[in-house]
């Protein structure tokens, strides 16, 4: 059978490979034959064209061919045909080999060389033609001169022609000599002078132009194109021999092949002819294994038709006895089954497939089950089997009812044997245990023992049941995942049909929810019982029915005081009663509420606490009690408040403050800018609050800005704000302002009241206001630049002589906007290197040398060019940019200084003013000695000056940080003195070593005598103080003998010396700088 | 067998070759006379011709997009712009005289140096070159390839599209159906007695006797060889303006130094409406031209009479082209 499938097959394959032999050995030929024929024709068109190159360049020679387009043509045609032979697509090129290549190469290369040799045949033929068709005519110009000279140069003409034709040499050598012979001869007048010349010059050129076209003739000759042609040629052939060889070899090879495969075909056709024979052998002992099979047998063929059955068969299926004969068909069989026959799968369930491909039960009617079977065989057959399994079938149904009952029982069952170990568990065993059946089987229940049963009641247990007795109790269980549940068990021995204790049986129930719950319950109570929250529960008709202790102790009610009451009584009367309407219908539908509520204590007081309420419904959803708990919030509320009070107010003045003051600007402006209100800003200074403040100490002032407060106040309506800035800053905000006028009349108003008498601590204390007004939205429309505005605008007002007010204008913002742009500049200024140091001498004022310098910082604008320094210098202090350009100055100057002592000079000092804004931006002496060391100069060399109204502050930091660069081995200086505070109590303060003499008392020295005073009177202070004095703005050489004269001990001024770069100064002093670094 | 087969082979390609080449010497019918008349009709797809004829006559095929083919190449009046020298982009100007396009498919060679073989590979020269059309085939592709109607008509000839390969074939397509056929001259070739009258045809006989004819013959009357520019005494020595690097010719291309001052011997079917002449386009009219000719290239002097004749001559090879109007 197996054979009958497979050998057609393997004979298709056979018949397949050997016509695929054939079809490839038939294009082998044909492939070799067609790449032949065309590269043997492309031999033969090159020999072709090779040829008549020769021959068109041979007859160019000769003077044959009178024009050159023949050989254009050829020309072009051998180049085409080169492309084509070196083509790899003709397999002739790159793909013979090597030697191949080389013969094609070498050949065309001989072609190439003809062809370049050709173009210069073709130049010098035309030349030399040109005088063979010139020459006559030009010798017959001669007739006219003479028959003699004509005839002369006739013969020689003619000599030459035949030389042209015939080329011997002694032809030639007569012509030159009779050449040179003619020239001789030329005695001729001069027209036919120069005909003769003519005619000789031609005849010259023609020579040597036939000499130049032999040579040429003679390398095109030469070269070996045609033996190149026969090489290639001879290995084409050689190839196109190996190719035949090889080709025949293969033919060989797959004639063998073919032969081959046709042997293996009659083979194959034997082969099958036995194998015939032997299946039916087997046919025939299969038919008699069949009838003797004690199940129903039938086998079909692949077209569904009877081949085989037994008697089984026929007596499984009586209805179909006087029909089953070979070659019936399925269809027509299963035509005629009774009603009654069913066809179920092993589980019970109905089929309605008729010839199902599995293992499935037949029932023929309802007492019988059949095991039926139906498989395919290999070549599509049917076998089908039936067993008979009616009596087993019936004794399984039996069986199934009881364990279903087992198997659906609501109550944990466990079998173990004797010793205890499990034979059976239940379902609901598994649901309960987490372990499954195939787990459980086999071990011992202890897997579960959570372990606080002791050995005692195992034993207890243990003895009872071994007793053949039953035993009832708890268990305290642990599941396969480690939780741990409660069983209540009965176990009860089971036996067998004499009466022996085969096997234990466990039915136990889960009661873990029980234990839980009361478990919970328990542990509520606690919590209602110890939390510091109030709570209370009160039934649906909101009756009080239970609190915990801290109700209690919030309310001061006791339980039993409320029970049974409405919780109303708690009411603080402060939330209206629309609040609880809101309050209930937000329990009542979302089950909870919280929020704050006001309730009021027993002992009638009032207090905030934070309640929250929900609704316990039961199981049939309707609301069965409420609990709120709560909590006393009033300590909270009392923090929130104050905290809030702090962020916003100034704790002085109890006025808003600056952020509450730029919350407020803000909103302003929004509605300002929706209603289309004007806003004015006031910005208010106090004048001379410094003073006061210095002079009567800070609780003065304290009181002094808590009444200006109150009296600014009184100025405006409610609707304005009054905050306080900062220190005697404050702003206000007028709101709704139509005019400026009204804004100026505010502001007048603040400036009289302000400038009123203070009485503080029985003295009498005048201050005064100088305002800054802006207005919205005519300045501008943002809290930042109103207020940048007013307070630029309140400058003004303070410069422009204090206790007024002033408009911000556009002038004022032109300077703004100045500022900005130097500001920007300025902090760009270091990193782009504009700084540059000057140098002012100071020179001792005996014998007026120079004993040290000033350092002075330059600024050198790209657009504005010189920028002073009372310009930036203040500017830079405000943006805090100075402490980085000190540092910058103190490192260069002293670098400076160290330099010149380098080369000399050996005690140049240097001073270096110092700002009270360094001191703030963090300046202290170490960065000096770190600079000190870094440059390596000694600090005697070094003196910071700090001008006189920055000492005003006169606090104990500011004497600390002076004293700490004393420490350091620096010396301090006065700068500026006199022009500042008139009180010289600081000097002993101070740790002062040197005093300026400003330079606006020397100006008009000597002659201005309440200066000269002056200065003689510093000089004696300063004698006194053991201080050293300069004196700057030494103009002439009046006021340095006169400041001599009186004892001052240096000068400074432009009579001495301007400031100047390091360079000029360095020439100025003689110190030869060194131009490498 | 193999040495059987192998010399079976032999005989049969001798006999070949012995056949093919006694058959075309047959066919080559040589004329006596040194001119061949122009063909009558050229065998060319008519798309590509149209598709050069456009391209011919795009300026997008220069930098700038000023400056087409037919900017220098003028195909009415001669196919040159009768400049001695020709204008490129930004009004630069060029190095050498334009020479015509009409029956260029003839010339052995292209340019006046001879560095191109074919019509095809022409095109590249004046498209790169900075003096001339400035570009390059990338910039004159993605151009191109821009104009949907240009991508439209190479698409229908052309699988490929537009590519330098076909823009070139179009534009030697086009080049070779510029041919000035049926000229008075080629009439009395090719049998027509009273084509030429006796003066014209005296100057060809003169033409012919000065021995221009060795020079100037096949059907162009020239292009199918080089001369030197003076081969009979020193022309650039002669000249009045300084050696130009374009003067030097072919010894550009090849580096050999006896090939300095050879050039490409031009055409003379359209001398007669070509002016100025010569490849420095130094001389203005033909005369002088024919003068110059004889003293530098034959080596002597022409009596006017036979100058004269010689140009009527000239005039009679000018032929036919529907563009041609002079």
């Amino acid at each position: 059978m197996i054979q009958h499938l497979l050998g057609p097959r393997r004979f298709l394959l056979f018949l397949f490979i050997a016509a695929a032999a054939v079809v490839l050995l038939t294009s082998l030929w044909v492939k070799e034959a067609d790449q032949y024929a065309k590269q043997s024709n492309l031999l033969i068109q090159m020999k072709e064209l090779d040829a008549r190159l020769d021959r068109d360049v041979l007859r160019v020679i000769s003077f044959l061919l009178v024009q050159y387009d023949p050989l254009v043509e050829t020309t072009k045609r051998l180049r085409k045909l080169e492309k084509k032979a070196k083509d790899p697509k003709l397999s002739l090129y790159e793909s013979k080999g090597k030697r191949m290549d080389d013969a094609i190469d070498t050949y065309w290369a001989s072609v190439e060389e003809k062809l370049q040799l050709q173009e210069r045949i073709k130049s010098q033929a035309a030349f030399v033609r040109n005088g063979i068709h010139y020459l006559p005519v030009a010798v017959r110009d001669l007739k006219e001169v003479g028959d003699n000279v004509y005839e002369e140069v006739m013969a020689l003409l003619n000599q030459l022609y035949r030389y042209n034709l015939s080329s011997s040499k002694t032809e030639l050598s007569r012509i030159t000599e009779q050449i040179e012979v003619l020239k001789l001869l030329n005695d001729l007048p001069s027209t036919q002078h120069n005909t003769l010349d003519n005619i000789v010059f031609h005849m010259q050129a023609n020579l040597k132009g036939l000499a130049l076209l032999k040579r040429l003739e003679a390398r095109y000759l030469s070269i070996p194109s045609l033996q190149l042609f026969e090489t290639l040629h001879n290995i084409h052939e050689t190839y196109q021999a190996e190719d035949a060889r090889q080709s025949r070899q293969i033919s060989m090879v797959l004639s063998v092949i073919i032969l081959f495969l046709l042997m293996g075909l009659w083979q194959l056709l034997r082969k099958l002819d036995t194998a015939r024979q032997v299946a039916e052998q087997s046919w025939n002992r299969l038919h008699d294994a069949v009838g003797s099979l004690s199940e129903a047998f039938a086998l079909f063929d692949s077209d569904k038709q009877l081949v085989l059955h037994n008697n089984k068969f026929e007596k499984f299926y009586p209805w179909l006895s006087d029909r089953l004969q070979k070659g019936v068909s399925l269809k027509e069989l299963l035509g005629i089954m009774p009603t009654t026959f069913e066809r179920s799968t092993l589980d019970g369930e109905k089929i309605e497939n008729e010839m199902p491909l599995e293992l499935y039960l037949e029932r023929p009617d309802s007492h019988r089950w059949y095991l039926a079977s139906n498989n395919l065989t290999t070549e599509g057959g049917l076998v089908c089997v039936r067993t008979d399994i009616t009596e087993s079938k019936k004794a399984e149904l039996e069986l199934r009812k009881l364990s279903r009952a087992l198997e659906q029982s609501p109550a944990s069952v466990v079998i173990t044997d004797t010793d205890g170990i499990i034979e059976y568990v239940n379902p609901k065993f598994e649901r309960i245990s987490g372990y499954t059946a195939s787990e459980a089987i086999g071990q011992n229940p202890r897997i579960m023992k959570s372990g606080d049963k002791s050995p005692e009641e195992y034993k207890e247990m243990w003895d009872t049941i071994t007793a053949g007795k039953e035993w009832r109790g708890n268990f305290h269980n642990k599941r396969k995942d480690g939780s741990i549940y409660w069983e209540s068990a009965s176990i009860s021995p089971l036996r067998n049909e004499r009466g022996e204790v085969t096997h234990f049986i466990a039915v136990k129930e889960d009661v873990t929810a029980q234990k839980r719950a009361e478990d919970l319950l328990r542990m509520n109570a606690t919590v209602f019982d110890t939390t510091t929250e109030g709570i209370m529960v009160t039934d649906a008709d909101n009756r009080i029915k239970t609190v915990n202790p801290a109700f209690s102790r919030i309310t001061g009610y006791e339980a039993s005081e409320v029970v049974g009451r409405n919780p109303s009584i708690l009411s603080s009367g402060r939330q209206k009663k629309h609040f609880y309407q809101e309050l209930w219908e937000t329990v009542l539908h979302q089950g909870h509420w919280s929020g704050e509520i006001w309730n009021r204590r027993k002992d009638g007081s009032v207090y905030p606490q934070w309640l929250s309420i929900a609704s316990i419904k039961d199981e049939r959803g309707r609301v069965s009690e409420y609990v709120a708990i709560f909590s006393d919030i009033t300590q909270r509320k009392e923090n929130e408040e104050q905290i809030r009070y702090q962020a916003n107010y100034d704790a002085l003045t109890g006025l808003p403050n600056r952020s509450l003051l730029q919350d407020r600007l803000s909103q302003a402006i929004m509605s300002a800018g929706r209603e289309g209100w004007g806003l004015a800003l006031l910005f208010i200074d106090l004048d001379k609050f410094k003073v006061v403040n210095d002079s009567f100490g800070h609780v003065i002032g304290d009181e002094l800005l808590q009444i200006v407060a109150t009296r600014i106040k009184t100025c405006v309506r409610e609707v304005d704000t009054v905050a306080r800035f900062g220190g005697d800053e404050f702003v206000v905000l007028l709101q709704d302002i139509s005019e400026p006028e009204d804004a100026a009349k505010v502001a007048s108003k603040i400036i009289e009241t302000v400038s009123r008498v203070f009485d503080l601590s029985s003295r009498e204390i005048f201050v005064g206001a100088s305002i800054g007004i802006t207005l919205y939205p005519e300045d501008a429309d943002t809290p930042d630049t109103l207020l940048q505005n007013a307070d630029m605008a309140m400058y003004l007002a303070k410069d422009t002589g204090r206790n007024r007010f002033q408009f911000f204008t556009a002038k004022i913002q032109e300077q703004v906007r100045i500022r900005q742009s130097l500001e920007h500049d300025l902090r760009q200024a270091l990193k782009r290197d504009e700084f540059e140091l000057y140098y002012q001498p100071v020179v001792d004022a005996g014998n007026e040398s120079i004993i040290g310098v000033e350092a002075l910082l330059r600024w050198h604008h790209p657009q504005l060019g010189f920028v002073a320094p009372d310009t930036f210098i203040p500017l830079a202090e405000e943006i805090g940019l100075i402490g980085k350009i000190g540092m910058w100055i103190l490192h260069v100057g002293c670098r400076q200084v160290h330099e010149w002592h380098q080369a000399g000079l050996e005690d140049i000092e240097i001073a270096f003013n110092l700002s009270g804004r360094q001191r703030e931006l963090g300046l202290t002496a170490n960065d000096i000695s770190l600079i000190l060391r870094e440059t390596g100069l000694s600090g005697e060399f070094l003196t910071l000056e700090i001008t006189e109204s920055e000492l005003i502050e006169d606090t104990a930091e500011e004497i600390t940080w002076l004293q700490s660069f004393k420490n350091v081995g620096v010396k301090l200086s006065i700068d500026d003195f006199g022009t500042g505070y008139s009180s010289l109590s600081y000097l002993k303060r101070f740790p002062v070593d040197i005093l300026k003499i400003d330079r606006a008392f020397v100006v008009d020295l000597p002659d201005h005598r309440d200066d000269a005073s002056l200065v003689e009177a510093i000089v004696a202070i300063a004698k006194s103080l053991n201080l050293k004095l300069v004196a700057e703005g030494v103009e002439t050489r009046a006021q340095a003998e006169f400041l001599k004269k009186i004892g001052c001990d240096y000068l400074q001024g432009y009579y001495f010396g301007k400031p100047m770069p390091a360079f000029e100064l360095a020439e100025k002093i003689g110190v030869v700088t060194d131009p490498a670094p | 067998m193999d040495t059987y087969l192998t010399n079976s082979i032999r005989i049969i390609l001798f006999l070949l070759i012995v056949l093919t080449a006694s058959s075309t010497s047959a066919a080559d019918v040589e004329l006596d006379e040194p001119i061949l008349p122009l063909p009558l009709a050229q065998d060319l797809d008519p798309k590509a011709v149209a598709i050069g004829d456009k391209l011919f006559h795009d300026p997008r095929l220069s930098h700038d997009n000023t400056i087409s083919c037919a900017h220098c190449h003028r195909l009415a009046t001669g196919g040159t712009d009768m400049l001695p020298k020709s204008f490129g982009i930004r009004g630069q100007i060029g190095a050498i005289k334009a020479p015509t396009v009409y029956n260029s498919a003839f010339n052995f060679v292209q340019f006046w140096d001879g560095r191109a073989a074919t019509l095809e590979e022409q095109v590249s020269g004046p498209i790169n070159h900075p003096l001339e059309m400035g570009s390059n085939w990338l910039e004159v592709v993605d151009k191109l390839k821009a104009d949907p109607e240009v991508l439209e008509a190479f698409h229908a000839l052309y699988s490929d599209g537009v590519t330098p390969e076909n823009i070139k074939d179009a534009i030697a397509t086009f080049e070779r159906s510029l041919v000035t056929s049926n000229s008075r001259f080629d009439q009395w070739l090719r049998g027509d007695e009273s084509a030429i009258n006796d003066v014209e045809l005296e100057g060809y006989l003169k033409f012919k006797d000065y021995g221009c004819a060795s020079c100037h013959q096949g059907m162009n009357v020239g292009g199918n060889m080089y001369g030197y520019m003076g081969a009979m005494g020193g022309y650039f020595s002669v000249r009045d303006t300084p050696l130009t690097k374009a003067d030097l010719g072919r010894q550009n291309i090849t580096g050999r130094s006896e090939d300095r001052f050879l050039f490409k011997v031009p055409s003379l079917r359209l001398t007669a409406i070509n002016g100025p002449y010569f490849h420095d386009g130094s001389t203005e009219t033909l005369e002088e031209a024919i003068r110059i000719m004889a003293r530098h290239q034959l080596g002597r002097d022409i009596p006017t009479k036979d100058v004269k004749s010689i140009i009527s001559f000239l005039r009679t090879l000018v032929g036919e082209h529907p563009r041609l109007n002079p």
